[in-house]
């Protein structure tokens, strides 16, 4: 009993300190400011959402959700379908968002 | 006469490139967003359009055209309801290819005649984009009982640099347009520049009648 209790708190305290995960996904047809522009006003329509970039030279968009939330693969490919793209290649990692800004940035 | 046009055409660019840091015009920007565009072409064409999209490939709104003949000082001054459809979109690794169509309903003010009239409007659109390059063409028929006007328009556009989602865009265009219905004798040029970010976007140039020629366009 009091095993099953200390691993139900144990697994919720680390559920409430879990990292925030960074989706990189590859997109087809990004080429101007206005694709960008529909692709970032509808990830961040999701309660989950904390940032987004897009970067047009590397068909790049990124997500960053909150500390221990989740976007499903699935619901992101039907966001990028819905906004009029195609969405070629989904990963997850372990480079913060902001990492992944001044990537791009120093790219340029 | 013309080098004046072409300067004051620069420095209207310019000036509201400052107050509008500026993509492609097209009748539908994004799904659940808001389109308003503004445009100037010469003393034949002045039209404003306000479209909002509840679907990437779906918009409504509606506009006003004035249209004025350069041949005889006839007006028509056309307000319409429109939808916009997309009904193919290519999108490639790093090119995007568009076909557009419209029809609307409105109403039609005629130079010399009292009162309004019906009037219909069609047109399809065809663009092909990448970062570097723009090609397009359009056509676009206002018509009635009484008249029938059919703007036919091309361009080609080339960028300098490849420009990012939070950097400045440039094009430089080249712009054929026919307008039907005795509104213009022959096939008139354009010299473009365009500017965009984000959501703001202004194109601005002269006819090759040293005609200012402008465009402005947002989105939210």
């Amino acid at each position: 009993m009091f095993r099953t209790l200390s691993l139900t708190c144990l697994s919720l305290f680390a559920a409430g300190f879990a990292q925030a995960a960074t989706i990189e996904m590859k997109v087809n047809g990004l080429v101007c400011g206005f694709c960008a522009q529909g692709i970032e006003k509808t990830l961040r329509k999701y309660p989950a959402t904390a940032d987004v970039v897009v970067s047009l030279e590397n068909r790049l968009v990124v997500v960053a959700t909150k500390d221990g939330q989740d976007i499903a693969d699935g619901e992101l490919m039907k966001a990028l379908k819905n906004a009029g793209y195609d969405l070629k290649a989904i990963v997850r990692t372990e480079r913060s968002i902001s990492a992944i800004r001044t990537d791009l940035a120093k790219k340029r | 006469m013309l080098r004046r046009q072409v300067l004051w055409a620069a420095g209207a660019v310019v000036l509201l490139s400052a107050y509008f840091p500026c993509s492609q015009a097209k009748p539908i920007a994004f799904a659940n967003g808001t389109s308003v565009m503004l445009e100037y072409g010469g003393n034949m064409m002045r039209e404003a359009q306000v479209f909002y999209a509840p679907r990437f490939d779906l918009s409504l709104g509606g506009g006003l055209v004035r249209l004025a003949s350069d041949l005889d000082g006839r007006q028509r001054e056309i307000t319409y309801a429109r939808v916009n459809y997309l009904p193919k979109r290519w999108n490639l690794e790093a090119a995007q290819a568009n076909v557009f169509v419209w029809g609307g309903l409105g109403s039609a003010e005629i130079s010399g005649r009292a009162g309004s009239i019906f009037a219909q409007n069609v047109g399809v659109q065809f663009d092909y984009e990448t970062r570097r390059l723009y090609v397009s063409a359009k056509t676009d028929l206002q018509r009635s009982d009484q008249f029938s006007h059919r703007i036919d328009t091309v361009q080609f556009g080339v960028a300098p640099y490849a420009h990012d989602y939070d950097t400045l865009a440039t094009w430089l265009l080249i712009q054929g347009r026919r307008y039907g219905g005795n509104l213009y004798d022959g096939t008139e040029g354009a010299l473009l520049l365009r500017l965009f970010k984000g959501n703001k976007w202004l194109e601005a140039g002269v006819t090759n009648d040293g005609k200012l020629q402008a465009m402005f366009m947002f989105n939210f």
